[in-house]
């Protein structure tokens, strides 16, 4: 039983560091693999949806439609910002990264002058449920469902609308889906709002867990660009789903070992081994494999 | 037309030559540098004066100068949820010292009280965490017992005699360290250099003070660190007057062993204050007959626990020693509180400062054990008058700490030792701080040795239950700041300017094998 028990613990540590790395990164991959644009106020943006969420959990809203409020709320935000500012910024990667490094800034020091330094943050929902020695908390296992639930979404969106055909067009070829009347322009506000919104979600998913601060933004960039490198943007879904999955695989057995801090180490020195062999990060290879099986099915 | 051709080409290589010196030598080019320069100045500059732009200029405009009290702390950031606490402490504080207020105390043997007769209840009390009110939810039971007790003042703020300190104003010259190191050296010296202050009163975290000390000791200025560490800053410029392992580690590890067994297990906050506390720790419990069966430092800036928490369920300890600093770290408690972790815990930073049990909801502290030098809640008379007082210049606070009562009875202090001094020459004012004194304090009295430069405070165990109500178990009126002494440290005849760590105690090792 106390194997069995500590199984279901590491399981449990695996399921849990995979859909932190993923929720981070789903957002920032998005944006990536579409318009090849880093967007360095990704923190910032999970930052606003927390705040959102916590901002109309206090105002009464269960939190069960927080986070759908926090994604519809941020996502505008981003159209707006897209329309605005990071347009003119198609084709110049560099100038798109400082200008999303302002707007970060921007977003951060202005909640603080806004919000002050810190508001009340929200309880965590639910309780917990025992196996052997070890409890696990029920919202991590709702949150980790919801991750799963998601790309599921996210696959559907991107394979069987009309939505998704135009995007993926638009990711491979953009002048030619132009010229087959595409109008690129929607599709690139849409997407940053996608991109945009799911920051907003997944921040107001890890509200609850955090201190609700204008700098809490700063503990998510990190993960999220490691699993967004290591993925690489050549297939979003498969980028997110592989790198946040074989990350973990290798964090979860040495944190639970060794510390969370070597974990966190090991994490790092497997991304480091990983780019190295594959440049273009996991999708790319993903997408090679599938390409061949398409290719001779 | 060769000829020609040959001059045209001259000309139009030597105009778009690049070998010349200056970058831009024409109008736009000038224009996009003094651009970038100024919106540089603004960007870098602007958020450091901004806020505190009247200050510095209302202290430059006196003309009878006000003795400049040098503040810095984290209004905003990681460790800000601290910093505000004690920034109103100190501006209490400046108010009361310019009222012509002053705490009872002198370079004598304190306050002492007059000893008498009563009953007593089986129990303590228990102080309701709503509020700021200090009210008793549990009353302790029927009074029962008859025994000597001590009868105390009823406040300790008396007239000064002095408007301000020496007839000058007092004037709080404060900056927003954000929690950022690198920001807190700039701004030290910005106090040190510029405002040339008389008095430094700076630092939460241990790494925040550590980076100012070397500044500190090349001007040999006056610095007070009013916050709980891991001990062992042997300074000649330093007082600190927060309390230190000896005074809180060993009590609530006694505590602990006796109330719930001998295995710990520590996680500490993953810098120079965690690592040393935690050192403390595990070399002293063998000593009260427990053990620390195991160890893990967390970085500052995480704040997700998962994998913490099935380590600490994996170990099986019999109580979880928590040395967590900073909001990251705080959200510790609701996660292990969801994920069903219900070991007692002790701690020596937490409740007491960051107020875990008024932001978080019961039962995520529940049996957190904390032998505290101050907190809102301790139950005498003159505390009530302190927080009172607090409450009416801020009404909105939610919580006053342990570092923030420090803050409050170290400026006052600083006032006296002026007074005593009869200038505020910095010298003269840290020989005046040497002379052995006793400060009234709303904790109890404190008494400032002139060897070590630290302080015996009063030290009281408090409990937090299920409901995040308080109590305090145990108590030690006075609890002397003892390893520096130990170690040889006199500043008064050997002065130094470093910081001891357990290392160099040979007593830790000699007694480490016992376990």
């Amino acid at each position: 039983m106390e194997i069995f028990a500590t199984l279901v613990s590491i399981l449990y540590q695996f399921a849990t560091n995979g859909a932190f790395l993923l929720l981070s990164a789903l957002g920032l991959i998005v944006i990536l693999g579409m318009m090849n644009i880093i967007n360095l106020a990704h923190g910032e943006l999970m930052m606003m949806g927390a705040y959102a969420a916590t901002i109309a959990y206090h105002h009464g809203l269960p939190f069960l439609f927080c986070p759908f409020l926090a994604f519809f709320v941020v996502g505008a935000f981003g159209a707006l910002i897209e329309r605005t500012i990071v347009c003119r910024f198609y084709g110049r990667e560099l100038g798109a990264l400082v200008v999303t490094w302002g707007i970060s800034l921007i977003l951060s020091q202005g909640t603080l002058m806004l919000f002050g330094p810190f508001l009340p943050s929200i309880p965590i929902p639910g309780g917990s449920v025992g196996v052997g020695q070890y409890s696990f908390s029920t919202y991590w296992l709702v949150v980790i469902a919801l991750s799963w639930a998601l790309v599921l979404g996210l696959w559907a969106l991107y394979n069987r609308t009309l939505f998704g055909l135009q995007a993926r067009a638009v990711m491979q070829n953009a002048a030619m889906a132009k010229a087959l009347g595409v109008d690129i322009n929607v599709i690139y506000m849409l997407t940053f709002a996608l991109g945009a919104g799911l920051a907003g979600f997944s921040g107001a998913l890890f509200a609850p867990t955090v201190s609700i601060a204008p700098f809490m933004g700063q503990q998510f960039v990190a993960p999220a660009f490691i699993t967004v490198v290591v993925g690489g943007a050549t297939n979003v879904i498969a980028g997110a789903v592989g790198s946040s999955l074989l990350l973990s695989l290798v964090k979860t057995p040495i944190g639970f070992a060794m510390g969370a801090f070597l974990g966190t180490v090991a994490l790092l020195l497997a991304a480091l081994v990983i780019i190295r062999l594959m440049p273009n990060g996991l999708s790319a290879v993903i997408q090679r494999w599938l390409d061949r099986r398409n290719r001779f099915a | 037309m060769n000829d020609r051709l040959q001059d045209e080409d001259r000309s139009a290589l030597e105009s778009t030559s690049t070998m010349s010196p200056l970058p831009a030598a024409d109008r736009r080019g000038v224009l996009k540098w003094v651009g970038a320069a100024g919106a540089g100045l603004v960007g870098g500059l602007g958020p450091v004066y901004l806020r505190d732009f009247e200050y510095t200029r209302s202290v430059q405009a006196a003309t009878d100068s006000p003795v400049k009290i040098g503040f810095i702390e984290d209004e905003s950031g990681n460790l800000s949820v601290y910093g505000l606490q004690k920034l109103h402490a100190a501006q209490l504080a400046v108010k009361e010292i310019n009222e012509g207020k002053t705490l009872k105390g002198a370079p004598a043997i304190g306050a002492g009280g007059l000893g008498a007769v009563g009953s007593a209840a089986a129990h303590p009390p228990t102080i309701s965490k709503e509020g700021v009110d200090l009210n008793v939810v549990g009353d302790g039971g029927p009074k029962s017992v008859n025994e000597v007790m001590f009868d105390e003042d009823a406040d300790v703020l008396i007239d000064s005699g002095d408007k301000g300190i020496l007839g000058r104003e007092a004037s709080l010259v404060s900056v927003d360290g954000q929690s950022n190191n690198a920001l807190w050296q700039q701004l030290a010296r910005r106090l040190i250099q510029q405002d040339k202050v008389d008095v430094l009163v700076a630092g939460f975290a241990s790494a925040e003070r550590e980076a100012i000390r070397p500044i500190v000791d090349q001007f040999k200025q006056l610095y007070f660190y009013t916050n709980q560490y891991e001990g062992g800053v042997a300074d000649a410029n330093t007082f600190c007057t927060g309390p230190v392992c000896e005074q809180q580690v060993i009590p609530v590890v006694q505590y602990m062993v006796e109330k719930f067994g001998p295995r710990g297990y520590t996680i500490a906050a993953d810098y120079n204050f965690g690592q040393l506390t935690a050192a403390w720790t595990k070399a002293f419990a063998p000593l009260v007959g427990g053990q620390i069966i195991g160890e893990e430092f967390i970085p500052l800036s995480v704040s997700e626990f998962s994998q913490v928490i099935a380590r600490i369920q994996q170990a099986k300890p019999d109580w979880v020693m928590t040395l967590l600093v900073g909001q990251n770290h705080h959200n510790y408690y609701p996660q292990a509180a969801a994920a069903g972790l219900k070991y007692p815990m002790a701690s020596t930073v937490n409740m007491a400062q960051g107020y875990e049990h008024k932001r978080f909801k019961p039962p995520s502290l529940a049996n957190m054990h904390n032998a505290i030098q101050y907190q809102l809640e301790v139950p005498t008379a003159r505390n009530r008058a302190f927080v009172k007082r607090w409450m009416t210049m801020f009404p909105k606070d939610e919580y006053i700490g342990e570092m923030a009562q420090n803050t409050y009875f170290t400026i006052h202090l600083y006032a006296k030792a002026a007074r005593i001094a009869g200038t505020t020459d910095q010298p003269t004012v840290k020989k005046a701080l040497e002379l052995g004194w006793s400060i009234e304090a709303p904790e109890g009295s404190v008494f400032l040795e002139p060897g070590t430069h630290h302080c015996a405070h009063y030290i009281r165990l408090a409990v937090c239950d299920e409901n995040h109500d308080v109590k305090f178990v145990r108590e030690w009126p006075s609890i002397q700041a003892w390893w520096l002494q130990r170690l040889g440290v006199n500043l008064v005849r050997h002065p130094e300017y470093k910081q001891y760590t357990p290392d160099e105690d040979p007593y830790f090792k000699m007694f480490l094998k016992k376990s």
